[in-house]
């Protein structure tokens, strides 16, 4: 995968203005209680009239926002892919039987495998970004909310020993239940396309081809005990 | 003496009022706070049918986190389908998680197409809604009538209109566009579906308040009348809230016994003992609702009025 640094591409806001955000909030902490959820603090990135549903990133330091930005940039690399694979089958009907949904997603698992024949862990989830995000998420597990998300993740994220060797370009264990990912988690993560989504496998962050059903990524170790 | 025929009598007069209570075809577990919480008992066959059953009025069923393929789900099913033959609801929807664990096809086959299949052959239609365990694939399944859209929106019967969203991804996009559907709508019935509940007294799962910060506003400006959600697993029939009558039915196949907190303050009428769907019908400005259990008993049954009715 060739690497183009692009870091506005998904986070919906310029890398200059996520430096700004280096200062500001750990606004997760500040959801205790109460009948509404207390806003986080109002940066330039997420204005006090922002939508509640906005993402909130942070805190970030002018290093982190480089490496979320390089990290976006691998995603938008990764979807690239994806896309132009995915033009190459098919389209599934929107009245599609379950085999026909599985015959897709199996032919787009082939192709993006192949396609991405010598990936490895970190081709997306960066050396640099990895600290990054296992530091936004213990912010977020270690908040007011923690322990209940906690266990409400890893109840439904039980693995089976089959399934503890994550392997990066591997299909997604068919036996492993997709897990709940908590708003409050979604929300610290930088936000992704359609194409992919964050699951937990155990305690690993798993970034997830959701038309492929591959493991493009994982961080192992994101959920603090 | 005394004190020992005292004491025969108020055991008479327990024993008694124990028979009454026991005999009345529904038990209810205690009031604390506000809360009725009803126990499941085996229901006597053939209940009386808590809804009008008109002829032409529109009827429909609410399914909530249901795919897990094991026996409570076939159980259930089965009630769905006993509750058809008496009541020809039209359509199903479904507040998400409509598959656990694995997505392949044979458990298209077992979570939904075979416990199912008799409504399914009678023509009964299944709106979906995604839920957190749901695959974004189940879109494009034709038995979930999404048309390929995560949410969307149908009009199944003149002045009654469904919005179903992705509640896992509450994007802004997403959000100006139930602003935009919402406002579009004439229709007297606005009902939105979807899987994390504005309300709910789980203390599993409990209120999404991001969500709720979200989209209740709009709820509440366009004149919601019902919304149904899923997500924390019991049935719960929240107190209205600015107008909006919340149901929480996540009670399909998996369910988490004792999970309602008492004292969440919500509660209108809860059940957390045994699986559960809900029946409803619209009669004018009428909705009435029925929620029958795995054995057949009504849990809860009632009747609201849809909002901004004009004098």
């Amino acid at each position: 995968m060739t690497l183009h640094h692009n870091p506005t591409r998904y986070f919906g806001v310029p890398l200059g203005a996520l430096g700004l955000v280096a200062a500001a909030f750990l606004a997760l902490s500040a959801c205790a209680g109460g009948d509404k959820p207390t806003a986080p603090p109002a940066t330039s990135a997420s204005p006090s009239s922002a939508p509640p549903t906005e993402r909130v990133v942070g805190p970030l330091s002018p290093a982190d926002a480089q490496a979320l930005a390089t990290m976006t940039a691998r995603l938008g690399e990764y979807v690239d892919l994806h896309t132009k694979i995915e033009r190459t089958l098919p389209k599934l009907p929107k009245d599609a039987t379950p085999e026909q949904i599985d015959k897709n997603q199996r032919a787009l698992e082939k192709l993006v495998r192949e396609g991405r024949a010598t990936a490895k862990p970190g081709d997306i989830f960066t050396p640099e970004a990895r600290p990054v995000i296992k530091r936004l998420l213990a912010s977020v597990f270690e908040g007011p909310d923690g322990k209940q998300l906690r266990v409400s993740i890893m109840d439904e994220s039980q693995a089976p020993p089959s399934a503890a060797k994550l392997v990066v370009n591997s299909r997604y264990p068919d036996t492993v239940p997709l897990t709940t990912i908590p708003p409050q988690v979604l929300q610290t993560l930088p936000k992704l396309t359609e194409d992919l989504e964050y699951r937990f496998i155990g305690d690993s962050l798993i970034l997830l081809d959701v038309h492929a059903h591959v493991i493009a990524d994982f961080i192992e170790h994101v959920i603090p005990r | 003496m005394e004190g020992l025929m005292r004491m025969r009598r108020w055991s008479l007069v327990a024993l008694f009022l124990l028979l009454i209570w026991t005999a009345g075809g529904r038990r209810d577990s205690g009031i604390t706070g506000g809360v009725t919480v009803v126990q499941a008992f085996q229901a006597p066959a053939e209940a009386p049918l808590p809804l009008p059953n008109q002829e032409g009025s529109f009827k429909f069923a609410v399914l909530g986190d249901f795919g897990t393929g094991a026996k409570g789900q076939y159980q259930l099913a089965e009630q769905m389908a006993t509750l058809y033959k008496r009541f020809k609801y039209e359509l199903v929807v479904t507040v998400g998680d409509n598959l656990y664990g694995s997505q392949r096809p044979q458990d298209f086959n077992k979570k939904f197409e075979i416990p199912y299949k008799p409504l399914l052959d009678a023509g009964v239609k299944f709106y979906a809604s995604l839920g957190n365990h749901d695959a974004r694939e189940q879109r494009y399944y034709k038995q979930f009538n999404m048309d390929g859209k995560l949410y969307y929106t149908f009009k199944p019967k003149s002045n009654v209109r469904f919005f179903a969203l992705d509640s896992t991804y509450p994007e802004p996009e997403q959000i100006k566009w139930l602003d935009k559907e919402l406002a579009a709508s004439n229709d007297d019935w606005k009902i939105v579906y979807f899987h994390h509940p504005l309300y709910s007294s789980g203390d599993r799962h409990g209120s999404d308040l991001r969500l709720r910060e979200a989209v209740e506003p709009l709820l509440v400006k366009y004149n919601v009348s019902v919304a149904l959600t899923g997500h924390d697993h019991f049935y719960e029939r929240v107190k209205p809230q600015m107008g909006i009558t919340y149901f929480v039915v996540g009670s399909g196949g998996q369910l988490r016994a004792g999970n309602i907190d008492r004292n969440s303050g919500l509660t209108a009428k809860g059940f957390d003992t045994d699986l559960a769907f809900m029946g409803a019908e619209i009669v004018g400005d009428q909705m009435y609702f029925a929620t029958i259990s795995r054995v057949g008993q009504t849990v809860d049954s009632g009747v609201l009025t849809r909002r901004n009715v004009k004098p």
